[in-house]
């Protein structure tokens, strides 16, 4: 240990009393957090006073610079996410990679800056998940208020705020990172290499999640409330007629965006350089092909939603025009760039989980996937079309109406590569031998709830029935069929799949399947009816409802505590397992692919040497096929650090 | 495939098929329409309803007869067999899926296209929307304004709308039509009302706290009473009469959509009762009319408690001339005593 934290010095300070406060870690953050706001909050003043300007203390530029923008970057170099650039930048002599940062030694290695990509995506997992429960329990307020019409609980900032906020933490810092969490994890040992290709980059991107999540939830003690205008943040009522609240979600989502955008640059290289000897594009598992597609789509669209999110902060915040009618700005704009990014960002949540399915079906299935290639093309497929169709959310909008048409076309041809993939993943259970072990239960319920999300878009996709059913409950519906029933689904699948890995212990399957069943049920008692309340008439987004909606919305309100609670199950489970779940073998469920041939949990560098690649990554069912050679596998000790 | 497995599918499929067609034709999740727009709209989703359920019942039904036939025996350790893929299935299930949605895209390109055909002898109405109110003007009429959208049966109309502040959504569930309302653009809706009722106008575009209650009324009757109707109105507007001229403008600015007041026949339950104005002045601890004044120009300064502020539109005190605010106060405090 001693050896280990000696490294992350950043002065040759000594290491008594003083050493302390300049050492990378919390301690650092801590005053350098507050020297960085402080230095926002002058540099604010120092211009405002200069220019002439009054107020001198406008509390919104104040807050914008000092708490949203300086406070963050000084809490990030004080945890010590810069300190080798740093030294670089500057001239000083860089410390030669002793990989000190690499692998856990104790729990507190989880609360610093580290650089090995199981760490990291441990970090990503827990942190997301802290976030998930987060967001449920916004998501359990509002249908508390909801259970009944008129206002109980909240008045209707809050509950704005309360829906706002929850989408927000469950797109932003849920689905997306849990699903980088997931494969930071896994994609490297897939690829046979010891690490991603950056993997000081990695850490950063890490970094940068917990502050998006704190900078969201903390929105709620801001006068004036936390930011109400939904998600999707449209303009002018997010940027003018919003309280400060509106600038925590902006500026929240740049830093999540950066997080992303970091990653995916990070995965594509490591998958198209890292790879094993052997691992040609045709031979990499479909969850690294996911990922794949995932990163190019991250890449492409996400530097659109932050240009979104900084013009609409730059009219709240400095009166700039861009989406301001009164001075000659036009709204729309704004939903069109939004979408660019955000209809993309739907397969950013989806593609992920594909590929996860594809993983636990044919382990659990003891098949190959069905039509590799054509899994491969069709995610390819997506990723192309993902791009054209992202004006079928603004079908009612008021935008050029010959773009409806096209639109619809390319929205519903979708349809087609997602059909082939489910598709797909039928004809590998069929004849297969199956074994219904949480990770499978999981992904039957993705395939069946995902199939009804997935007809459901096919409905949506069709211009008139989308002009009827747009912004109701039955837009509710379907994004919880997809993303719930289908990225959470996978989401779960794939923790428990990759739980015996990335702990070395098993966790209790009793308490995994009835887990399982407990979301099933749940979920579709809670969203399924939410479908007739939409077509029905009631709209969303709404603290008070029409009357003769009262009985469903009490029985959804039921419904959802119910779902709330079966996630205390999960909890227990994880935790618990992690604890004193029994030891896992290096590979309990028989897959063939790189992750599985070494120790649970891995060495702290993956592979004692690096595997060579010499087949299919599904050959089950071959006799003799193997995906790799490797050298045998040795133990996850904490002393090799020193030997490799 | 042997041909017990076949029957076991089509078996289970007809089941899911039949327990979905069951769901979807038993319970009542469509509105029943009052607008020819909607019954396309409806002919649509049905059309997409039968296709989806097919695709449901063979999906359920791989699901459910894996899920029995396919299951390992605890002791069974051996593999299943090595099948790669099947190119003829594979073309199977990326062509015919490309067909229905060829299908569904060439329906809904139909529907949607007479959705937007307008008959002969239109009737158009600008609707106006703000925070929170609805209100609907006729340019045939001399611009009679009102909070109730009244439209005769069986004749085309047109919505022009504008907005006053930020993005609201125009839909009445039983028109099936919906449309966003963008500040600084000016953007139409077709309708042909087939039914006589009343339906709700409800905004479906998140337009800030008041949003649930953004609420009006779309009312639908015989063209022989709106003609009735709109000869009654257009008299009420140019009637010398104070207090009359101060009805108009209580109804022109759709206040009863959110406010009831007796004497105007509005029963809106969003804002305060103002025919317990008296009660609320003395509340406020002010004479009556100032309180009024005030409560209409800047509707901050002093909110009845159980209500929620910034609800109220702020731009009255611009929007409204001097001698309109005159008599509309005036006419409050006459009615709003009465009661």
């Amino acid at each position: 240990m001693t050896a280990v934290t000696a490294d992350h010095e950043l002065a040759p300070h000594g290491r008594g009393g003083w050493g302390l406060l300049f050492r990378a870690g919390w301690i650092r953050a801590a005053w350098m957090s507050c020297l960085f706001g402080a230095f926002g909050f002058g540099l604010v003043v120092v211009f405002r006073w200069w220019g002439g300007w009054q107020p001198l203390f406008d509390m919104q530029v104040i807050t914008l610079v000092s708490m949203l923008v300086a406070l963050p970057l000084g809490f990030l170099a004080g945890i010590g996410c810069f300190d080798y650039w740093a030294y670089y930048a500057l001239g000083f002599p860089t410390r030669p990679e002793d990989h000190s940062g690499h692998g856990a030694r104790s729990w507190r290695d989880y609360f610093r800056v580290n650089t090995d990509h199981k760490v990291i995506g441990v970090q990503y997992l827990t942190t997301t998940i802290f976030f998930f429960f987060a967001g449920g329990l916004l998501a359990l307020l509002l249908r508390a208020e909801l259970a009944r019409p008129g206002m109980q609980f909240f008045d209707t900032q809050t509950y704005n705020g309360l829906f706002s906020v929850h989408a927000s933490l469950m797109i932003f810092l849920f689905v997306i990172p849990a699903f980088a969490g997931l494969a930071n994890f896994v994609v490297p040992l897939m690829l046979g290499a010891g690490d991603m290709a950056f993997p000081r980059l990695n850490a950063l991107s890490f970094w940068l999640l917990p502050i998006a999540g704190i900078m969201m939830l903390s929105s709620f003690v801001v006068p004036g409330g936390a930011f109400a205008c939904g998600w999707t943040g449209y303009v002018p009522l997010c940027s003018t007629h919003e309280p400060l609240g509106a600038v925590f979600f902006n500026q929240g989502v740049q830093w999540a965006g950066a997080s992303s955008i970091m990653t995916a640059l990070n995965f594509l290289v490591t998958i198209i350089t890292m790879r094993a000897p052997g691992m040609t594009f045709w031979r990499m598992p479909l969850l690294v092909w996911a990922n794949f597609t995932t990163s190019l789509l991250v890449v492409v669209a996400t530097p659109f939603i932050a240009g979104s999110q900084f013009f609409s902060m730059f009219d709240h915040v400095m009166h700039t025009s861009f989406f301001d009618p009164t001075k000659g700005g036009y709204p729309l704009g704004y939903q069109h760039i939004f979408w660019f990014y955000s209809h993309p960002a739907v397969y950013i949540m989806m593609l992920p989980g594909f590929g996860i399915m594809s993983e636990v079906i044919s382990v659990f299935s003891r098949k190959p996937v069905f039509g590799y290639r054509l899994m491969a093309l069709s995610l390819m497929a997506i990723v192309v079309l993902g791009f054209s169709v992202w004006a079928h959310h603004m079908f009612v909008s008021g935008m050029a109406s010959w773009l409806r048409v096209p639109m619809m076309i390319t929205t519903l041809l979708i349809a087609v590569p997602t059909g082939i993939k489910v598709f797909s993943w039928l004809a590998t259970m069929w004849e297969g031998k199956l074994r219904f072990n949480t990770p499978m239960l999981f992904a039957l319920g993705f395939l069946s709830m995902f199939v009804i999300g997935g007809l459901s878009g096919v409905m949506l996709g069709s211009v008139p029935i989308d002009i009827h059913m747009s912004d109701t409950y039955f837009i509710v519906a379907h994004i919880h069929y997809v993303l719930f029933g289908g990225s959470v689904f996978t989401i779960f699948a794939g923790i428990y799949y990759w739980f015996p890995k990335m702990t070395g212990r098993m966790y209790n399957e009793r308490l995994g399947k009835l887990h399982f069943w407990l979301t099933f049920v749940g979920f579709n008692l809670t969203f399924f009816p939410m479908h007739i309340l939409g077509t029905e008439g009631m709209p969303r987004r709404v603290a008070d409802y029409a009357p003769k909606f009262a009985d469903l919305n009490m029985f959804i309100s039921l419904a959802s505590f119910g779902l709330g609670a079966s996630a205390l199950v999960f909890l227990y489970n994880m935790i618990t397992s992690w604890r004193a779940g029994e030891p896992a073998p290096s590979n309990p469920w028989r897959g063939m692919t790189l992750e599985w041939q070494v120790s649970s949990p891995p060495p702290i560098f993956n592979f004692d040497e690096i595997p060579q690649v010499v087949g299919s990554p599904y050959g089950y069912g071959m006799p003799g096929a193997q995906h790799a050679i490797l050298a045998p596998a040795r133990t996850a000790e904490p002393e090799e650090a020193g030997v490799t | 495939m042997r041909r017990g497995q076949i029957v076991s599918l089509v078996g289970i499929g007809v089941l899911a098929g039949g327990i979905a067609t069951a769901v979807a034709v038993l319970l009542p999740w469509l509105p029943r329409p009052a607008a020819r727009e909607a019954s396309r709209i409806d002919f649509t989703i049905w059309f997409v309803i039968v296709i989806c359920i097919v695709i449901f019942a063979i999906v359920a039904a791989a699901i459910l007869y894996s899920v029995v036939r396919f299951r390992a025996r605890p002791d069974d350790h051996e593999d299943g067999p090595p099948i790669h893929g099947h190119t003829g299935l594979e073309i199977t299930w990326t062509l015919i899926p490309m067909l229905l949605v060829t299908a569904i895209a060439i329906v809904s390109a139909i529907v949607l296209a007479r959705d937007g055909a307008q008959g002969k002898n239109v009737l158009r109405v600008n609707v106006t929307a703000q925070q929170f109110a609805w209100s609907f003007s006729y340019p045939d009429a001399k611009g009679l304004t009102t909070g109730s959208l009244m439209l005769p049966k069986g004749r085309s109309v047109l919505l022009r709308f504008t907005s006053k502040d930020v993005i609201h959504s125009f839909w009445v569930p039983e028109f099936g039509q919906k449309q966003d309302t963008v500040p600084g653009m000016h953007p139409t809706l077709h309708i042909t009302p087939d039914r006589l009722g009343t339906f709700p106008v409800i905004c479906t575009e998140l337009c800030g706290l008041g949003h649930a209650l953004m609420r009006a009324q779309a009312v639908v009757i015989t063209p022989a009473a709106f003609a009735k109707w709109l000869k009654s109105q257009s008299a009420a507007i140019s009637s010398p009469n104070a207090a009359v001229s101060g009805a108009a403008v209580f109804k022109n600015n759709a206040c009863g959509a959110c406010h009831t007041l007796a004497a105007a026949g509005a029963s809106g339950k969003v804002g305060p009762d103002l025919d317990k104005l008296a009660a609320y002045a003395k509340q406020a601890r002010q004479p009556l009319e100032s309180f009024i004044r005030e409560s209409i120009v800047s509707p901050n300064a002093y909110i009845q408690p159980g209500y929620p502020k910034n609800v109220m539109p702020q731009t009255f005190g611009k929007s409204l001339s001097k001698p309109q605010l005159d008599s509309l106060v005036k006419y409050l405090a006459a009615s709003g005593t009465k009661g």
